[in-house]
């Protein structure tokens, strides 16, 4: 048991020393998931929103799909982006295999079903009153469609907080997709899994420690956003 | 203030402040790795030689030496040889033998070169139940097969676990599964040795691995050597390029100088003084039959 | 001049029909009082008014126009104020602001916003830059009809404004709503079950009943179960043995009415001769109310469970020396009950 209390000091000698290792493990971790987010919100939101907001056929399927890919495991999404990035595969000419932006692609297939479906939660559940009022003030369609997005802010961040969780938090894909390759795509989960591998779990314990800590520099941001708006 | 504005701010600041958050990470201060040039090569090796400190050691000399920047997947040598045969990696530095044999003979790599070998051993409990100790390999598994005490497996289909495989072939013993004193951990090899320790079971492992165990197990480790030294538990490594006419993109002359370089002196005396916690891990023999 | 027309609309949500209306005008700058039970269709007739939905068949013109939801002669000009109220998670700047933002009517926003919320009695100094969640349902609800008023609407519809409000915010929203009518010639109608709007602020009262409009609101509307009787009659057993007899009913309707001006009022003792078809119910007088004309007087008589309400002259009342607690009794003939 020694080894978390070890951990804790090696966590913050990582940090003070401003550990090479460490530091590149963190901003791979942080470029990726950074980059997944970016792409599963921008593509994720107004999905959702129209999922939530327009009635159309087979609109329950998709969300019965959408709500199904919540529970993609990593390690398969890993999988499958491999099969797809791979030279031999449909996308091999892309390079993408073994760098952030293959790592950020498997990523945002992990959050988009989250951003999508937690989007569109927050969008039917908006009070049914909110339609008629906004329409009762004098809002054409689009102006109701702007402000109940505006109107919904608070759920679009609660998708946001909890698919960077997931994100952040990922081994799967980072390891099969990033290769794990030291000074490149080793992200921290991927880091711990090889520290933990070689029997180093201190410092296992040690970069957990820093991923939670960047969590929570994370969330303290999008809790001031959540304020400030 | 201008409604149309208004609403396209709205949609801009849910959106776009997280994109920034987002973009804010990705360019927050750190360099950006050196891109993917000419000047890269990709190699897959088995987690032995990066888990151990090897390649950490060996390869800036080579970057030193050629300017060629080296980049590498550590992983089981079943998906090293697959990541070689799809085409993702120029160059393979791996320990099995026989796969790498029909690797080649698949077409998927060209010119292997033997680089340097260390051990397997044979460890378990200190009280060696199965009295293996000083037995020769075969009659060892016959033994711990014969006896009700726990075997640990890899079970992964790695570089050791092939070798484990090839030792119960070769002692004559259908290759167990499901027998009860038969476990496959499915996991690295210090988990692996870890799981025989509280099991107070017998495994296989590399030396290597072995070392960093007993070192960490402070005073007195559960499990000990207790057979070894014999030709059979030889684990040899080699360096293989990724044969250009399957894959006529990588980047098969700078694979060669690699391979090159590994079974030239420089690398093979580097490989020599190598040392983890004391003791000599790898002995090179390129060139040696 | 009349700003709304409403022809023939029958409305339905799915196969249930809500409202159906054959005939019904609003003066301009009228006040109109809706009345009638939870369910009866008050507000569907109120969005439907808004115009944020379109009536299943028929038409309602505004302004001699067929308008339909989104069109400009409407828009910010006919509005409405929810019975729940439904403030959006924004600053009360914003919340009353938004009608004349999403309008492009920017001049002079802080000066609007100002007034509107004065209107409404909310004169505190930042007041408006309060959050939504920062507000008391009274509160609230003031804040809704400041969004409203800020639109200064030739239209001003109201459901149940001052249902879920404590006393000083109703009469606050009562009186700035007549301010609107006074300052801008502001059409209002009102959904409510108050007394004092319904019959001492508004100039006509309509009362619905399973949507339609329903004689004034006067009378009798009763419910089952019924007993078959002699003939094509069905029977209601009231309480104390006296016994209603209606004849059956239409398709697909459930309530009898008793249509007040087809009912005589006669004194105990003083009875007429009785047509053989004519039946009679006894009861007492329960409340006398003098309406606004000053001429004639509302009564209100209890028969067993029933409450049968019918307008006199009040001289006739005086005549008849009636007074709360008098035993009176009713003359009705069952064939002219009709049913809704």
């Amino acid at each position: 048991m020694e080894f978390i209390q070890e951990g804790f000091s090696q966590a913050y000698a990582l940090l003070i020393s401003r550990d090479p290792a460490t530091y590149s493990a963190v901003i791979a971790t942080l470029r990726a998931s950074g980059l997944a987010m970016a792409a599963s919100l921008l593509l994720g939101i107004p999905f959702g929103y129209v999922l939530g907001y327009f009635n159309f056929p087979l609109k329950k399927q998709i969300r019965i799909i959408v709500d199904t890919l919540l529970s993609l495991p990593t390690v398969f999404i890993g999988l499958v982006i491999y099969a797809l990035l791979t030279r031999n595969g449909p996308f091999g000419g892309s390079g993408l295999l073994f760098t952030i932006t293959g790592i950020a692609i498997g990523q945002a297939v992990l959050s988009l079903p989250i951003i999508i479906s937690l989007t569109a939660t927050a969008v039917e559940a908006a009070d049914h009153n909110l339609r008629t009022t906004l329409m009762s003030l004098g809002a054409n369609r689009r102006q109701i469609a702007a402000s109940t997005l505006w109107e919904v802010r608070l759920g679009i961040i609660a998708a946001a907080v909890t698919a960077t969780g997931r994100v952040l938090t990922e081994v799967g894909i980072s390891l099969m997709v990033g290769g794990n390759i030291k000074w490149h795509t080793r992200t921290i989960t991927t880091a711990i899994a090889l520290e933990t591998n070689k029997g180093e779990f201190g410092m296992g314990i040690a970069l957990g420690l820093v991923l939670l800590l960047i969590a929570l520099a994370v969330n303290v941001s999008l809790a001031g956003l959540r304020r400030r708006i | 203030m201008n409604y149309r504005k208004a609403a396209g701010n709205i949609f801009l600041k849910v959106v776009v402040s997280m994109t920034v958050l987002g973009a804010g990470f990705l360019f927050s201060g750190q360099p950006v790795p050196a891109a993917e040039g000419s000047e890269t090569i990709l190699m897959a090796t088995t987690t032995s030689t990066d888990n151990t400190g090897l390649l950490d050691y060996l390869m800036p000399s080579f970057t030193a030496r050629t300017g060629i920047d080296i980049r590498w997947v550590a992983t089981g040598t079943g998906k090293a040889l697959k990541l070689g045969e799809n085409c993702d990696v120029d160059v393979l530095l791996v320990h099995a033998p026989a796969s790498e044999k029909s690797f080649i003979g698949r077409g998927f790599g060209v010119g292997r070169r033997k680089i340097m070998y260390n051990d397997f051993v044979i460890i378990g409990p200190a009280s060696d139940p199965a009295a293996i100790k000083g037995k020769r390999v075969f009659e060892a598994l016959q033994a711990i097969a014969s006896s009700d005490n726990f075997f640990v497996s890899r079970g992964d289909n790695s570089g050791t676990n092939k070798k484990e495989r090839t030792l119960w072939r070769l002692a004559d013993i259908q290759l167990p599964e499901q027998e009860s004193w038969y476990r496959q951990s499915g996991q690295g090899m210090l988990t692996t040795i870890n799981i025989a320790a509280e099991l107070k079971g017998y495994t296989l492992t590399d030396r290597g691995t072995y070392i960093k165990y007993e070192s960490a197990a402070a005073l007195v480790p559960d499990l000990v050597v207790l057979v070894e030294g014999e030709p059979v538990l030889l684990n040899q490594y080699s360096v293989i390029p990724v044969n250009p006419r399957h894959c006529p993109e990588i980047k098969y002359d700078m694979a060669r100088v690699l391979s090159d370089w590994l079974a030239g002196d420089e690398a093979q005396s580097m490989i020599r003084e190598f040392k983890l916690l004391g003791k000599q891990l790898f002995i090179p023999n390129a060139g040696q039959e | 001049m009349d700003i709304y027309q409403i022809r023939d609309v029958d409305h339905y949500y799915g196969d249930k029909q809500v409202l159906s209306i054959e005939d019904l005008s609003i003066p301009e700058g009228s006040i109109t009082g809706l009345a009638g039970p939870n369910g009866s269709g008050k507000s569907t007739l109120l969005k439907l008014m808004a115009f944020l939905e379109r009536p299943t068949y028929g038409a309602i013109l505004f302004n001699d126009k067929k308008v339909a939801p989104f069109s400009k002669e409407v828009r910010s000009r006919v509005t409405l104020l929810n019975q729940e109220p439904y403030l959006m998670h924004r600053s009360v700047f914003e919340n009353v602001a938004y009608g004349l933002k999403v309008r492009k009517k920017s001049t002079r926003l802080i000066n609007r916003v100002e007034q509107a919320l004065n209107l409404v009695g909310l004169t505190e100094p930042d007041f408006a830059r309060r959050k939504w969640y920062q507000l008391s349902g009274g509160e609230a609800q003031r804040v809704a009809l400041a969004a409203r008023l800020a639109l200064r609407p030739r239209v001003l519809l109201l459901d149940e404004p001052t249902a879920s409000v404590d006393m000083e915010s109703a009469g606050l929203i009562r009186d700035a709503s007549l301010q609107a009518r006074r300052k801008w010639g502001t059409t209002l109608v009102v959904a409510t079950h108050d007394w004092q709007w319904l019959y001492e602020t508004c100039d006509t009262g309509l009362h619905l009943l399973h949507g339609r409009i329903f004689k004034g609101g006067l009378g009798c509307a009763v419910s089952g179960p019924w007993r078959f009787g002699e003939g094509d009659m069905l029977l209601k057993e009231l309480e104390g043995d006296q016994v209603l007899v209606v004849p059956k009913p239409d398709e697909g309707k459930n309530v009898a009415v008793l249509d007040p001006a087809k009912l005589k009022v006669v004194m105990p003792g003083d009875d007429p001769q009785l047509n053989t078809d004519n039946r009679m119910l006894n009861g007492f007088v329960t409340r006398l109310f003098l309406e606004r004309n000053g001429k004639t007087v509302q009564v209100a008589i209890k028969v067993a469970e029933l409450l049968v309400t019918l307008r006199m002259a009040s001289s006739k009342a005086e005549e008849f020396k009636l007074y709360p607690a008098a035993a009176v009794r009713i003359i009705y003939d069952p064939r002219e009950i009709e049913w809704f």
